[in-house]
């Protein structure tokens, strides 16, 4: 692994076009800038961490059997929630 | 001239398939970088859930539904990088998968919405793409009807 010190403002250069920048600094948090082509996606590593984790645990379950006959409801009303809204749900339901 | 080959699949023994159906993920999914090759099987005649099966790897399968079946409003944007992997060319070469998750009790089982799997149905090239998860929730509950019931 490569180690660099940066001062705020600074910047590091990831090939031709990739720029990182360190925008601010307050006690163990860091705020950094990126400046990427479009083509480069960025990503906060633990999300795409439990996008994997969500991957393995819905591979590894069996019983599909359970499935069949299984239809799904189809209302007009179920629209994205967020994991805020659904904790929200959960709270008041207890 | 087609080619058919015999694969294993975790859910149905072996299962004849065509090179034609094989959906190729040039980067694997997150947690799966090495399987790129899989076939999408239906459950069972006029189930909405599709068993999207790897091709290599017999124990590795998962549950999708496509949202539209039962879903409305779900919308997002398709990063230029993907559009660029997967070759698309137009919204009509567009087709969305989304993973199920089965828990212990069937009512629990959720939808993962946060990282749905764009398909280019044109040139059968896939990707599991990561959206924002403060809109689009990596749980989302599904509603399963148990059996077919009389209409309510």
């Amino acid at each position: 692994m490569l180690i660099l010190t940066r001062r705020v403002e600074e910047k590091i250069m990831i090939g031709d076009e990739i720029e990182v920048q360190v925008l601010s600094i307050d006690g163990n948090q860091v705020q950094l800038g990126i400046e990427a082509p479009r083509s480069v996606e960025v990503h906060r590593e633990e999300v795409y961490r439990r996008i994997e984790e969500a991957n393995v645990l819905a591979s590894q379950l069996q019983g599909l059997e359970r499935l069949e006959q299984v239809r799904i409801e189809n209302p007009e009303d179920s629209e994205p929630e967020t994991e805020e809204e659904m904790e929200d749900k959960e709270e008041k339901s207890e | 001239m087609m080619t058919e080959q015999v694969i294993e699949t975790r859910e149905f023994g072996e299962v004849v398939i065509e090179d034609e159906e094989i959906i190729t993920f040039p980067k694997g999914l997150p947690g799966f970088a090495d399987a790129k090759d899989f076939v999408l099987l239906p459950l069972e005649e006029d189930s909405p859930f599709l068993v999207l099966q790897s091709v290599e790897k017999e124990e590795l399968a998962f549950i999708t539904l496509e949202p539209v079946s039962f879903l409305k409003d779900y919308e997002f944007e398709i990063s230029e990088a993907t559009q660029e992997l997967l070759k698309l060319e137009s919204e009509e070469d567009v087709g969305v998968l989304v993973i199920v998750t089965l828990k212990e009790k069937l009512k629990d089982m959720t939808v993962n919405l946060a990282a749905p799997i764009v398909v280019n149905v044109r040139e059968n090239l896939a990707r599991q793409v990561i959206l924002d998860q403060e809109v689009y929730p990596l749980r989302h509950p599904l509603k399963p009807e148990p059996a077919r019931k009389g209409s309510a």
